[in-house]
């Protein structure tokens, strides 16, 4: 077990950077997604980590100890690839084994700590099975099993659950999740889907083009995001455009095309500068009364969804945005209604 | 008739051109040849009145015979495994380049099977007679001449030439087969690039060399235009010698025995090599 840093980190291919000057700190024990859309670097990342590229320039660390140069069987990693990676031609004991054979484990030592990942994985009974007899979520249960049971100083997971079906993917992340608890090993977890990052992680990395936007808990990114591209990325958000009129410390007054709204803010934003206001559809709320922090708009279109109703309202200047309410449908398509924002769920960008 | 007997009729239908294809013009051909070759010889006729295992004795005791079959086998051995050492780098750079000359670099590869046998076999007489062009080349820089034609070493030159795509192919086929995160899958579990080599790589190019092997060994040891041209009479191998027998000295039931016994030293060193690879391929199937 060990910290991983990443240092001012760059990957170019044919001279275009595909990882662009990164740092990142996972602390012992720390469960960190690496998430964004396909190309941003994410898996390139993973991969310099992992020894399979060589970076360009930057440095990757475990602990005290600069890897950087060290080639991937000398790193003491586990790693978990999208198709599994399972070798066709072993059975899944020697699958398992294989690491521990790379390492001159043999004989009932072997076999003792065999029996036992495969009881973690609960595969029990699966030894002398072919990989290509056991269903995905099966295979992938192995792959974790066979990079776990060398003790690695990192667990690196490559969009594990992405070749799942939507089922077995809710199930096998909770089953991750629980295992890397258990068992407290730092984990680099690469995704494009930012459910499942934001049901594993204890810290987000989200990435655009080669570079980090953000870092920090699910909960902060979802409701405080560095860039509109986060803030799109990462759930739904309506963007506003407007204009800075005031700013009181952590509160500020945008005039905008549907009103003058109240948003919270941590940058110090002068009156004048053109901003954006990021508000979640949950965060809005439909009421028939005019209110503070409240315009007019007219239902557009209603979606019954069982637990919540999708609702798109246009305002007065046809700016459409999405609201979620909870529970039963209260309002019909076509009905005027206000628009009410929470100040302090609405989130000023640059 | 049940659904499951009327599904087998059409599946022998479906087989059938193939199948009176070889029946024709190889199983038929071949119990022809096997009754041959217990005929007795004749100088008028194709063979003599009664049937002898003279041939095979003749054979077997012969230690001319013994000798010529075993610098076949031993031809085609080194045929096979200079093809063999030739095609790996090729069938590997095929497999995994990425390159747009892909279709070319494949149309390359396939280039020997483009023109006919004689043909070949005449370009590289210009190319390695004694005052060939590679000789000339050599001279030129104060080396050789060397005796590149009329030996084992033209043969063997021209054999690997023509039988190389024969083992580049299957090869190529196979290490298409590995998914490179295999390599890499093995690599962050502790295994070096020799390991992942023998551990990884080997196991699943297996069949694929299996196949390539077999192609070529069969090819080379029944190679007859080859040793003819380029030995010029001065390399001889069963095949060139059974010709002999039949054209030359008219020995229908001797040739035909020496045929036999080709096919059947051929057949056991196939079975002998593939017994041999059968433990490490388990699985693979």
């Amino acid at each position: 077990m060990s910290r991983l840093s990443i240092q001012a980190l760059t990957k170019c291919y044919a001279g275009a950077a595909a990882v662009a000057n990164i740092d990142l700190d996972v602390a012992e024990g720390e469960f960190v997604s690496l998430l964004g859309p396909s190309g941003c670097g994410k898996t390139t990342t993973l991969r310099c980590v992992a020894g399979l590229e060589t970076p360009t320039s930057g440095k990757v660390l475990f602990g005290d100890r600069d890897v950087t140069r060290v080639p991937p069987e000398r790193r003491r990693i586990g790693m978990v690839f999208q198709n599994y990676a399972l070798f066709p031609h072993m059975t899944i004991r020697e699958n398992i084994g294989f690491g521990l054979e790379m390492r001159g484990v043999r004989g009932s030592e072997a076999n003792k700590r065999i029996s036992s990942v495969l009881d973690m994985v609960q595969l029990t009974g699966f030894e002398d099975r072919w990989p290509r007899q056991l269903s995905g979520g099966q295979q992938q249960r192995v792959a974790l099993a066979r990079a776990l049971i060398v003790e690695p100083a990192v667990l690196l997971l490559d969009e594990p659950l992405a070749n799942l079906d939507a089922k077995l993917r809710d199930e096998m992340r909770f089953f991750i999740r629980a295992l890397q608890q258990r068992i407290g090993i730092t984990t680099l977890y690469v995704t494009h889907d930012q459910a499942e990052s934001m049901a594993l992680s204890d810290r987000i990395v989200v990435m655009f083009a080669g570079r980090i936007h953000q870092t920090g808990t699910p909960q902060h990114i979802y409701d405080r995001p560095a860039t509109k591209q986060v803030a799109k990325f990462i759930g739904q958000a309506n963007l506003i455009a407007g204009k800075v009129v005031h700013r009181c410390n952590e509160v500020a007054t945008v005039d905008t095309s549907v009103g003058r709204l109240l948003c919270a803010t941590n940058c110090a934003v002068e009156p004048g500068t053109p901003a954006t206001a990021m508000v979640r559809p949950e965060a809005m709320q439909l009421v028939k009364e005019c209110s503070p922090n409240a315009f007019p708009g007219r239902i557009m279109e209603r979606h019954f969804l069982g637990n919540i109703v999708d609702y798109r309202v246009a305002t007065a200047d046809g700016t459409v945005l999405a609201i979620q309410a909870l529970g039963s449908i209260v309002h019909d398509a076509g009905e005027v209604v206000s628009v009410q924002i929470d100040p302090k769920k609405a989130w000023l960008l640059e | 008739m049940t659904e499951a007997s009327e599904i087998r009729v059409r599946h022998w239908l479906l087989a059938a051109p193939a199948l009176s294809l070889i029946g024709l013009f190889l199983l038929i051909p071949y119990i022809n040849i096997g009754i041959m070759s217990f005929r007795t010889p004749s100088t008028t006729a194709p063979y003599g009145p009664g049937y002898t295992v003279a041939n095979y004795v003749h054979i077997l005791s012969d230690s001319l015979y013994l000798s010529l079959l075993a610098e076949t086998l031993l031809f085609a051995t080194v045929t096979t495994a200079v093809c063999l050492l030739m095609a790996f780098p090729v069938a590997f750079h095929l497999a995994r380049t990425t390159s747009r000359w892909r279709g070319l670099l494949y149309a390359g590869v396939l280039s020997p099977l483009l023109t006919g046998v004689v043909i070949r076999c005449f370009g590289w007489i210009v190319l390695l007679a004694n005052n060939g062009l590679v000789n000339q080349a050599l001279g030129t820089v104060g080396l050789g001449p060397f005796q590149l034609m009329y030996n084992a070493t033209g043969v063997t030159i021209a054999l690997v030439h023509v039988f190389l795509p024969f083992m580049i192919l299957p090869l190529m086929t196979a290490i298409q087969s590995i998914d490179p995160h295999w390599e890499e899958a093995a690599r962050t579990l502790g295994a070096s690039r020799t390991r992942v080599f023998q551990r990884i790589m080997l196991p699943l190019i297996l069949p694929g060399l299996q196949s390539g092997v077999i192609l070529v060994f069969v090819l080379a040891a029944s190679a007859y235009v080859i040793p003819m041209l380029l030995g010029g009479g001065r390399v001889q191998t069963l095949p060139t010698v059974i010709f002999q027998q039949l054209m030359g000295g008219l020995l229908w039931p001797f040739g035909a025995a020496l045929a036999l016994t080709l096919s059947f030293a051929v057949l056991a060193s196939i079975w002998a090599f593939v017994f041999l690879g059968r433990k490490r391929m388990r699985g693979l199937a």
